[in-house]
């Protein structure tokens, strides 16, 4: 899986592009705990190009949300394809995350 | 029928032959690309905790995977030779709780449940077997 970051405004998007499965998910989560200890408050998980995740990656996502929660921060996700929203709903993520439809209504998130 | 057989090691790097492998199979057998996408997660979650849980010692160990679709039924059979464990007994994470609460992990055993229409394990000459089954709706 590649990952790349954007900055808009005061949020920090994460543009997630690929398989996050378990041999990608350590490299992942060190990327993410660094951009945490860069102290932003407003994190968006663009999942459009998301095309598989497994435990080991949905593992990262729930770390963000309570760090975020921790620090009285936002995390959003958004755009998320139909078969990983279907894993989503699986897992009842759907109810612990803030998702968007798109990155458009995860900026307006405040 | 169609058959196939994976022999993989124990390492978490296998997994990429279990994603090449199950797009073979999609392309071939004609699997719809979701269901070869979540029974591609429920064999990378039984094959993680056979890796990472299964074994005392640091030697290598085979894991076999065994496909056969038949009927449009895909039936998989997961072969190892690590202590007995029956994944199937294992406690359901309660998927109702808040972030706060929600426990890091615990999540793999219960998408396999929730993927795959049967789930069977069985402990035969030493080997621990996980039968796995999915009615493919075409």
């Amino acid at each position: 899986m590649k990952h790349t970051t954007e900055t808009r405004d005061d949020h920090m998007i994460v543009f997630l592009d690929g398989r996050l499965d378990t041999t990608q998910a350590d490299a992942f989560e060190k990327a993410m705990t660094g951009l945490l200890d860069e102290g932003h408050t407003k994190i968006i998980f663009d999942c459009e190009k998301l095309n598989y995740i497994s435990s080991s990656g949905l593992r990262i996502f729930l770390i963000m949300q309570k760090k975020m929660m921790g620090v009285a921060g936002k995390f959003t996700v958004c755009s998320l394809q139909p078969a990983i929203k279907e894993i989503f709903d699986m897992s009842g993520f759907t109810m612990i995350f803030n998702i968007q439809p798109d990155l458009e209504a995860a900026l307006k998130e405040e | 029928m169609q058959k196939h057989t994976l022999r993989l090691e124990n390492k978490i790097s296998e997994l990429d032959k279990i994603r090449d492998a199950l797009e073979e199979m999609a392309a071939t057998w004609g699997l719809p690309p979701q269901v070869s996408m979540s029974v591609n997660l429920a064999l990378e979650e039984a094959f993680t905790n056979i890796v990472n849980y299964a074994y005392d010692d640091d030697e290598r160990h085979e894991i076999i995977l065994h496909f056969k679709l038949q009927d449009n039924e895909l039936h998989i059979a997961i072969r190892d030779d690590g202590r007995p464990y029956d994944p199937t007994v294992q406690d359901e994470p309660d998927i109702a709780l808040p972030a706060t609460e929600r426990p890091i992990g615990g999540l793999g055993i219960f998408l396999i449940k929730k993927i795959m229409d049967e789930v069977k394990y069985e402990r035969a000459d030493n080997m621990n077997q996980l039968i796995l089954k999915k009615h493919i709706v075409q």
